[in-house]
C-alpha cells in the first residue's frame, strides 16, 4: 500500500504543478483527476511533509516547467487556454501555495554571523517511502532541483558522480515525436532519476478505479458479514485474556457507606431490624364470631354431618351386671376374630371398685379412627325403615276364609298300565274318566273309586285326552287315541241318557256323504267297527296326525282338536250335528308357530290358541285375530281361562304359571314360580269356586285361591293355598293332568304313577 | 323419542371426582389436600352409581363432590399452604448452609400461620351448628390434655387443651349444664346440655396412656388445631353470653401445685373492667358482705378463708341490689271478666322444679375426698351439681376446702379402700353411730371418723345419673356396688333391661331339664304354665315397684338388707317351682299305687297332658310358620328381601336378650344354690 500511495502522490503532484502533465493528461483523458486532486492537495497541505515535499517537488518542477514551456509551446497553450476555462483557478490556487509555501515554513532566524538565517522545518525522513528502495539515487536528499537549473547535472550518484541531467531540447524532441510513446508513459519525469516516470498496469489500473471511485484493492469486501462478538453464545475460549481487574476486588466505598449508616441506625435504635409481626399483638385471638349469628338455615341436601358416635351402653361399665360379662368361650370367640370384625372393640370386663379400673389402652387409638372416619370415610344417607316387618307381609284372607279347598287325598283310581295321560269328571259329577298310556278310557266312580267302564281303544298309541262334553243332556265323552277321535257314549247311564247321547252323535252322518268329493276334508268322520260299537263308540274322527288335545265349545256342538305334528292344520274343529271338520287355519303362518292348546271363550265366539310362546285370541264371528298375549314363557304347556272368561291361567313348562288379565295388559299380571320342574297341566274351578291349581313333574299340585272381584278396579287376589303331595315321579314325570269336580271344590289328578287321585 | 343424552356430563359423572383429580385440580400435595379436607370438614362420598362416576371403570377409589372441590379452589389456607412451601424451601435452604440465626428468624417471624376464623364461620353459621359438632371436639381435647408431651405432640399444645378443658369445665359448673355421667372401662363419659343441644365427651382415666407408634399424629393436631379454634370461639361466646370475662384468670403457681379446676378464676365482666388491685380488694370486700350475709358459722369461714372459688356468687350478691333481674318475668293470666277462658303458656323456671333441684343435689354436702379417689372427676361432678364445700388430701394437690379429714363439718368422705383390717367389719346399718361406738378415739389412726357417710365413688354417679340422692347403704366402704348402669340405654320393648326382673318362663326350665329334674313337673300344661308366668311378673312388678321405693321405707338398713330383699324377689318364684313338686311327688305316688292296686300300667297322666300340650303348642307354631311362608311367597322379592332383613336385625336382637336373659337365670340360681 505505501508503495503505491506514494507512486500516487507523485503522480498526483506532478499533475497538480506542471502543465507537461496536463499534456500527459490530454492525452489520458482524464480531465477531472485536475480538480480532484488539487482538493486532495489542500487537504494535505497543512500537514509539515506534504508541503515538504511540495517544495522540492515544486523546485523540480519549476525546472521541467521550463524545459516543457521551452519543448512544447503551442500545446502549453492550447491546454493553458483548456485549463483556464475548466480549471482555471484551481491551477491559480495550486501556483500561489506552491510559491508561498517555502516562505511560510521557513523560519529566518538572525544568524550567528548576524545574517538572516534560514532555519527550516526537521525533514521527517519517511522510511516507508519507495525512495530507498531505488538503486540509482540521487545522492543530493532534499535539495530542490531548481538549484540545480544552471548545471548540466542535477545531482551526485552514490559513488559522487554526476547525474547528468538527460537529453532534452529539440532534438530529442523530434525523435520523441516520432517514437510511438512507450506503455505506461505518462510524460512524468521521476525525480530522482530524471528518466520519465511510467505506469505499469497495476498502477494504471488502479488509477482507473480511483477515477470511477471504486475500491482500489481487489478482493477488498466492503460489507462483511457481521462476526457477533459479544452475543448470546457461549464461545469456548475467552475474547479477552485480560485478567479480571483489581476493583472488583475491593469492597466498594460507596457501598460501606450506606451500610455503616444503617448500623449506625440499628445502634441508635432508629431503625429495628427484625420487627416483632404486628399482627399478634393486634387481634385477639377469639372473638365473638357468632355475634351476627345467622337464623339457622336448614341444611344442604347434599349435606351429611358426621353421625355421633352412639352413647356406651351397659356393658361398657367398670361394673356392669354380670350377665353382661363374657363366659369363657364368648371370650374366646372375640379373641379369635380379626380387631376389624370384632362387633365392639371392647370386652366387658368388671371392676369391685373404682381404684382397680385400670387406664384403657386403646383410648389413642380408637381417637384416631374416629379422626379417620370424620375424614376420610365415605358419608351415604340411609334411610332407616322404622317399620315392623309385619306390615310388609301382606294382608292375605284367613285360610277359614278361603275354605274350602282340597287338601288331602281321598281316593286313588288304580287300573292304568303306564302312565294316565288324561283325567275329566263328567259334568254330573258322579263319574270320572281318565285315559292312559296303555291304550284304554276308563270311567270311575268318583266317591268309591270303583272302575265302572273300560275301553280298549288301541294296543300300541295312547289316550292322550279325555274330555266330556260340557252339557247336562247327553253324556258323550270325547277321546283321543292316535289321529283318532271317539265319541263315546259310555254304557253306565241310564238308558234314556244314552239314547239321547246317541241321537245327537248319529244325527250328522247324513250331512257327511253329501259333502263328499268336494275337497279332502280334515276329518273323516266314521262309524266305528262292531266291537267298538258295543262298548259305546259312536263316531270316530280321523284327522291326519296325532290328536293331543281336545276341547269341547261350552253347547256341545263343537270341539276343537289339537294335533301339533300336523304342521299345516294343527287346529281342527269339529262339528258334531253335521259331522262336518274344517281347520280354521289355512297355513301355519296363520297361527305363527307350533299350537299347543286350544281352547273356546266361555261365553263369547273366540277362540284361545297357545303356541309355543304366544297365546292368540281369534275371533271366530269375524275370523279375524283379535289379540296376542305374551306371557313371556319359554315354552307353554298348558292354559284355561277363567269361567268369567276375563283371566287366563298358562302354565309352561319353564316352572311358571302366568296369570294373565286379559283387561289389563298382554303381560301377565302375575308371574307365581313355586314348581321345581315344568307345568304340566292348569286348570280352574268351574263351579263356584275361586280355585285353580297347577300340575307339574315335581309330583305336586299346588291349589291357588284366584279371587276375581266385579270392580273392574280391583285387580284379583291370589293366594296360594296347599301343596298336594302324593303322586310318584316315574321317569322325571309327576303329575300329568288336573280337572276339578264340577260342583265341588274336590280336584282330580292324573299321575305318571298310573294313578289318578281325588283330592278333597 | 327424546334427545339422545351425551354420556358423562351430566348426574353422578359430573357430580363426582375422584381424590386423585381433586389433588390434581388444586395443585396440592396429598397430605396438604387431607389438612386442607379436615379443616373444610369435606369428606368422601359414596355415589349412587360407582360405575358411572368413575367413567365406566369399577377399581376401587375415592370420591369427592365435585362442588365441594370447586369450592376449596378459592380457599386462603390454600394461599397459606402454598407460603408455607416457600417458607420450608427457605428454612431448609438456611438450615443447609448451616445459618441458624437465619433460620430461627425465619421460623419466628416468616412463618406463614394459618387462621381458620372464617373456617369456623363457615362450617358453623349459627352457634347451635357449632355446639352440635362439639362432641368430637372435646373427646379429643381431653384427651390430648392427659397426654405426655413428646417430640410428635408440642408441649403449649397439651397445654392449651388442658386451659381448654378446664374453661370448658368451668362454664358447665357455672351454668350447671352436667346432665349425666358415667363410669365405663374406657373412661368418664359426660353428658352436658348446652343451648339445648346434648354434648357428649370422653374423659380418660387419669393414667399415662398409651402412645401407639402407628398413631399418624399429624392429622390428630391437624383435628386438635381444628378443634381448639373451634373450642375456643364457642367458649368466648359461652362466656361472654354468661357475663364473664373469657380467657379467665389462670394461676400459675397454684396449677404448678396441682390446684386443677382451681387454678382458674372467672371474673364478671363489669368486675373484669377494674384495675386488678382493685379487683382484689373488691373481692375481700365481697368476703366481707357475703360474711355479714350469710352467718353459717365456722364453714363459711373456713370456705372463705381458702379462697374458695365462690366469686361468681359473692359477685351476684353484691351486685344483685343494681342489677335488674336477668331472668324471665313471671306472667300471670288475668282471669276474664265474662268467665271465657285463656290459654296458659309454659315458662321455663330455672330455679323451681326438677330441674333446680338436680342441679343443686350436693348443695348440702361437705363432702371430703380419700386420697385414693380420683380428685378431678369427682370435683367436677360435684361442682357442677352444687356441691361447694370439698375437701381432699394434699397429695391430691392445691386448692382444697379444707385437708383436715377430721373436720367434723365433712358430711360424706368418699372412700375407694377396703375397710381398714383389724377392726370388725361394720354392719352397714347408721354406720355413723357404729363409728361413734367403735373407734371413738381412732380417727388419728385414719380409721372412720364418726359422723359422716362414708361411700365408694360411684355412689356419686349413681346419684347424678338418678336425679335424686340415693340411699348411701349399698355404697358402703368394701361394700359390693350394685351395677353402674349406662345413662343413655333406655330399654324399649323387647330389649333387655337389666333393671327389671327376668321372669323364669317354663321353656326355659325346659331346656335346663337335665340340671334339675324336680323342675320339669312343674308345669300342669303349657297354657296355665303361661299364664302362670304371667301373674308371676305381675307379683314381680309389684314388688319391684316395692323395691324401687325402699329407700323412703326402709331406713338405714345396709348392703345385706337389699340382698335379702333380692332372696325374697326369688322366693316367690320358688315356690311355684320347687315346693309344688314335692307336692306333686306326694301325689304322683299315691296314684302309682292306686293304679298298681288296680292292676293297670300307671300312665302319668300329667305328663301325657303335657306332651299333648307340647304338641299342641308345636302344631301351632308349625301353622303359623305356614301361614309366614304362604305371605312370604304372595310379596314381591325386594319387599321380601327388605322383610328378611328386617328379620334378621330383629332376630339378632332378640337372641341377644335371650342370651342376656338366660345367663342372669343362671347366674341368679348360682347365687341361690351358693346362699342355700
Amino acid at each position: 500500500m505505501t508503495a503505491k500511495t506514494s507512486t500516487r502522490k507523485r503522480s498526483r503532484t506532478a499533475a497538480e504543478e506542471e502543465k507537461a502533465v496536463l499534456s500527459s493528461e490530454d492525452e489520458f483523458e482524464i480531465p477531472e483527476i485536475n480538480g480532484d486532486e488539487s482538493s486532495d492537495e489542500e487537504d494535505f497541505s497543512p500537514g509539515d511533509e506534504d508541503s515538504e515535499d511540495e517544495e522540492e517537488e515544486s523546485s523540480g518542477d519549476e525546472i521541467e516547467d521550463e524545459i516543457d514551456s521551452d519543448e512544447i509551446p503551442s500545446e502549453d497553450e492550447s491546454i493553458s487556454k483548456r485549463n483556464g476555462t475548466s480549471n482555471g483557478d484551481t491551477t491559480t490556487g495550486s501556483d500561489g501555495e506552491d510559491t508561498s509555501d517555502p516562505i511560510d515554513n521557513v523560519k529566518v532566524v538572525v544568524g550567528a554571523d548576524g545574517g538572516p538565517r534560514y532555519i527550516y522545518p526537521e525533514i521527517d525522513p519517511v522510511y516507508d517511502s519507495d525512495d530507498t528502495d531505488v538503486e540509482e539515487t540521487n545522492t543530493i536528499g532534499n535539495i530542490p532541483l531548481e538549484y540545480y537549473e544552471n548545471y548540466p547535472h542535477v545531482g551526485y550518484d552514490i559513488n559522487g558522480k554526476r547525474i547528468m541531467r538527460p537529453a532534452a531540447g529539440k532534438a530529442l524532441d523530434t525523435l520523441l515525436d516520432s517514437i510511438e510513446l512507450p506503455k505506461g508513459w505518462t510524460g512524468l519525469i521521476d525525480k530522482n532519476s530524471g528518466a520519465a516516470l511510467n505506469l505499469t498496469e497495476e498502477e494504471l489500473e488502479i488509477v482507473k478505479k480511483l477515477q470511477r471511485s471504486e475500491i482500489t484493492e481487489d478482493g477488498y469486501d466492503p460489507y462483511p458479514d457481521l462476526v457477533e462478538y459479544f452475543s448470546n453464545t457461549v464461545e469456548q475460549m475467552p475474547l479477552s485474556s485480560a485478567p479480571e481487574p483489581k476493583r472488583r476486588f475491593i469492597p466498594s466505598k460507596h457501598e460501606q457507606k450506606r451500610v455503616m449508616k444503617i448500623v449506625k441506625g440499628i445502634r441508635e435504635g432508629r431503625i429495628l431490624p427484625y420487627k416483632p409481626q404486628a399482627e399478634k399483638t393486634d387481634e385477639p385471638e377469639f372473638y365473638d364470631i357468632w355475634a351476627d349469628d345467622a337464623p339457622q338455615k336448614p341444611d344442604h341436601i347434599m349435606n351429611i354431618p358426621a353421625p355421633k358416635l352412639p352413647p356406651p351402653t351397659h356393658d361398657e361399665s367398670y361394673n356392669p351386671p354380670a350377665e353382661y360379662l363374657p363366659n369363657e368361650t364368648e371370650k374366646k370367640d372375640w379373641e379369635d376374630q380379626d380387631p376389624e370384625d370384632r362387633e365392639k372393640n371392647y370386652l366387658p370386663r368388671s371392676h369391685k371398685a373404682l381404684r382397680l379400673v385400670p387406664g384403657y389402652n386403646g383410648f389413642v387409638n380408637e381417637r384416631f379412627e374416629r379422626c379417620l372416619d370424620l375424614y376420610l370415610a365415605p358419608r351415604v344417607r340411609r334411610n332407616k325403615l322404622n317399620i315392623d316387618p309385619a306390615s310388609l307381609l301382606p294382608k292375605l284372607p284367613s285360610p277359614d276364609d278361603l275354605k274350602p279347598f282340597p287338601t288331602t287325598c281321598a281316593t286313588v283310581y288304580r287300573g292304568h298300565e303306564g302312565r294316565v295321560r288324561s283325567v275329566a269328571a263328567d259334568p254330573s259329577g258322579v263319574w270320572v274318566a281318565t285315559g292312559g298310556d296303555d291304550g284304554t278310557v276308563r270311567v270311575w266312580e268318583i266317591l268309591t273309586g270303583r272302575q265302572v267302564w273300560k275301553l280298549k281303544v288301541s294296543s300300541d298309541e295312547a289316550v292322550d285326552s279325555v274330555t266330556w262334553r260340557p252339557t247336562s243332556e247327553g253324556r258323550i265323552l270325547a277321546a283321543a287315541c292316535g289321529n283318532e277321535i271317539l265319541l263315546v257314549v259310555p254304557p253306565i247311564f241310564d238308558s234314556e241318557e244314552e239314547t239321547h247321547g246317541k241321537e245327537i252323535l248319529s244325527a250328522g252322518f247324513g250331512y257327511a256323504t253329501n259333502k263328499e268329493g268336494k275337497k279332502e276334508a280334515p276329518g273323516t268322520w266314521s262309524k266305528p267297527d262292531s266291537e267298538l260299537e258295543e262298548e259305546g263308540v259312536v263316531v270316530t274322527i280321523t284327522v291326519r296326525k296325532t290328536v293331543k288335545y281336545i276341547a269341547w265349545h261350552r253347547r256341545g256342538d263343537y270341539l276343537v282338536t289339537v294335533s301339533p305334528e300336523d304342521v299345516r292344520k294343527a287346529v281342527c274343529i269339529h262339528r258334531v250335528s253335521t259331522h262336518l271338520s274344517q281347520t280354521p287355519f289355512k297355513e301355519k303362518s296363520v297361527t305363527k308357530g307350533i299350537p299347543q292348546r286350544v281352547q273356546f271363550h266361555p261365553s263369547k265366539p273366540l277362540l284361545f290358541v297357545a303356541t309355543k310362546r304366544y297365546i292368540r285370541i281369534y275371533d271366530l264371528a269375524k275370523a279375524e285375530l283379535s289379540k296376542t298375549l305374551k306371557p313371556g314363557a319359554r315354552w307353554i304347556s298348558s292354559i284355561d281361562i277363567h269361567p268369567q272368561g276375563d283371566n287366563l291361567i298358562v302354565g309352561s313348562y319353564d316352572k311358571r304359571l302366568l296369570w294373565h288379565d286379559l283387561d289389563l295388559s298382554t303381560k301377565p299380571y302375575r308371574t307365581l314360580r313355586y314348581h321345581d320342574r315344568g307345568i304340566r297341566a292348569v286348570a280352574f274351578h268351574r263351579g263356584g269356586f275361586p280355585l285353580f291349581c297347577s300340575s307339574s313333574d315335581d309330583g305336586t299340585v299346588q291349589v291357588f285361591h284366584g279371587k276375581i272381584y266385579s270392580d273392574l278396579m280391583e285387580n284379583a287376589l291370589i293366594v296360594p293355598l296347599k301343596v298336594l303331595k302324593g303322586h310318584k315321579i316315574v321317569s322325571h314325570l309327576g303329575v300329568l293332568d288336573v280337572d276339578w269336580h264340577p260342583k265341588q271344590p274336590w280336584l282330580f289328578s292324573a299321575g305318571a304313577d298310573g294313578t289318578a287321585r281325588l283330592w278333597n | 323419542m327424546g334427545k339422545i343424552k351425551k354420556k358423562g356430563v351430566a348426574g353422578n359423572a359430573r357430580n363426582f371426582i375422584t381424590r386423585t383429580q381433586a389433588v390434581r385440580k388444586l395443585q396440592i400435595s396429598l397430605p396438604d389436600f387431607r389438612r386442607l379436607c379436615i379443616f373444610k370438614g369435606i369428606y368422601p362420598r359414596e355415589p349412587r352409581n360407582k360405575k358411572k362416576a368413575n367413567k365406566g371403570s369399577t377399581a376401587p377409589v375415592t370420591f369427592y363432590y365435585t362442588k365441594d372441590i370447586q369450592y376449596l379452589l378459592h380457599e386462603p389456607v390454600l394461599q397459606k399452604f402454598r407460603d408455607h412451601k416457600t417458607f420450608s424451601k427457605k428454612l431448609s435452604k438456611a438450615l443447609g448452609r448451616g445459618d441458624f440465626s437465619d433460620a430461627k428468624r425465619l421460623e419466628e417471624l416468616h412463618k406463614p400461620r394459618i387462621k381458620l376464623d372464617h373456617i369456623i364461620k363457615e362450617r358453623y353459621p349459627s352457634f347451635t351448628d357449632a355446639i352440635r359438632d362439639l362432641d368430637d371436639a372435646l373427646s379429643t381435647i381431653f384427651l390430648f390434655a392427659n397426654l405426655p408431651s413428646n417430640r410428635d405432640i408440642p408441649a403449649k399444645t397439651i397445654e392449651t387443651c388442658a386451659r381448654l378443658a378446664n374453661e370448658f369445665q368451668h362454664w358447665v359448673i357455672r351454668k350447671r349444664a352436667l346432665r349425666k355421667s358415667f363410669l365405663s372401662i374406657k373412661g368418664i363419659y359426660y353428658q352436658a346440655e348446652i343451648q339445648g343441644q346434648d354434648v357428649l365427651w370422653l374423659v380418660p382415666y387419669k393414667f399415662a396412656q398409651n402412645v401407639p407408634s402407628d398413631v399418624d399424629f399429624r392429622i390428630m393436631l391437624t383435628f386438635l388445631d381444628f378443634y381448639t379454634t373451634l373450642l375456643g370461639f364457642v367458649m368466648f361466646r359461652l362466656y361472654t353470653v354468661e357475663g364473664l370475662v373469657y380467657p379467665p384468670k389462670f394461676d400459675k403457681t397454684m396449677d404448678d401445685k396441682g390446684a386443677g379446676l382451681r387454678a382458674f378464676l372467672l371474673e364478671s365482666k363489669r368486675v373484669g373492667a377494674l384495675e386488678d388491685g382493685k379487683e382484689k380488694e373488691m373481692v375481700v370486700k365481697t368476703k366481707d358482705v357475703s360474711k355479714q350475709l350469710e352467718t353459717l358459722g365456722e364453714k363459711i369461714k373456713e370456705i372463705e378463708e381458702k379462697g374458695e372459688e365462690e366469686t361468681p356468687t359473692a359477685i351476684s350478691a353484691t351486685e344483685g341490689e343494681e342489677t335488674v333481674n336477668e331472668g324471665l318475668d313471671k306472667f300471670t293470666a288475668i282471669p276474664s271478666k265474662d268467665g271465657t277462658a285463656t290459654d296458659i303458656l309454659q315458662q321455663p323456671n330455672a330455679d323451681a322444679g326438677e330441674g333446680g333441684k338436680m342441679a343443686n343435689m350436693f348443695s348440702e354436702f361437705t363432702i371430703y375426698l380419700s386420697r385414693e379417689t380420683p380428685r378431678e372427676p369427682l370435683e367436677f361432678l360435684l361442682r357442677s351439681f352444687g356441691c361447694k364445700r370439698i375437701g381432699w388430701d394434699a397429695v391430691l394437690g392445691e386448692g382444697s376446702f379444707t385437708a383436715d379429714d377430721t373436720d367434723p363439718s365433712i358430711t360424706h368422705q368418699i372412700v375407694d379402700r377396703p375397710p381398714m383390717i383389724g377392726l370388725p367389719p361394720m354392719p352397714a346399718k347408721k354406720d355413723g353411730e357404729d363409728t361413734e361406738m367403735g373407734n371413738n378415739g381412732t380417727s388419728g389412726q385414719r380409721g372412720k371418723v364418726m359422723g359422716r357417710i362414708y361411700v365408694q365413688p360411684q355412689y356419686i354417679w349413681d346419684c347424678v345419673n338418678a336425679g335424686r340422692i340415693l340411699r348411701p347403704d349399698s355404697y358402703a366402704q368394701g361394700a359390693e356396688l350394685p351395677p353402674h348402669l349406662s345413662p343413655w340405654v333406655k330399654a324399649k320393648d323387647g330389649e333387655y333391661d337389666p333393671t327389671a326382673p327376668v321372669a323364669d318362663d317354663g321353656e326355659s326350665e325346659e331346656e335346663e331339664e337335665a340340671e334339675e329334674v324336680k323342675l320339669v313337673e312343674n308345669g300342669k300344661n303349657g297354657v296355665a304354665n303361661e299364664k302362670e308366668s304371667e301373674e308371676e311378673e305381675e307379683e314381680e312388678e309389684e314388688e319391684d315397684e316395692e323395691w324401687g321405693g325402699m329407700d323412703t321405707e326402709l331406713a338405714g338398713e345396709g348392703e345385706e338388707d337389699s340382698e335379702e330383699e333380692e332372696e325374697e324377689v326369688e322366693a316367690v318364684e320358688i315356690p311355684s317351682s320347687e315346693d309344688e313338686p314335692s307336692d306333686d311327688e306326694e301325689l304322683q305316688h299315691q296314684r302309682e299305687l292306686e293304679a298298681e292296686a288296680k292292676g293297670l300300667a300307671y300312665t302319668d297322666e300329667k305328663k301325657s297332658k303335657k306332651s299333648e300340650a307340647k304338641k299342641k303348642l308345636e302344631k301351632e307354631k308349625q301353622q303359623k310358620q305356614a301361614e309366614l311362608e304362604r305371605q312370604k311367597m304372595m310379596m314381591t322379592k325386594k319387599k321380601r328381601k327388605l322383610y328378611e332383613r328386617m328379620e334378621y336385625g330383629n332376630k339378632k336382637k332378640q337372641d341377644e336378650k335371650e342370651r342376656l336373659e338366660s345367663k342372669r337365670r343362671k347366674i341368679e340360681r348360682e347365687k341361690k344354690k351358693g346362699k342355700n
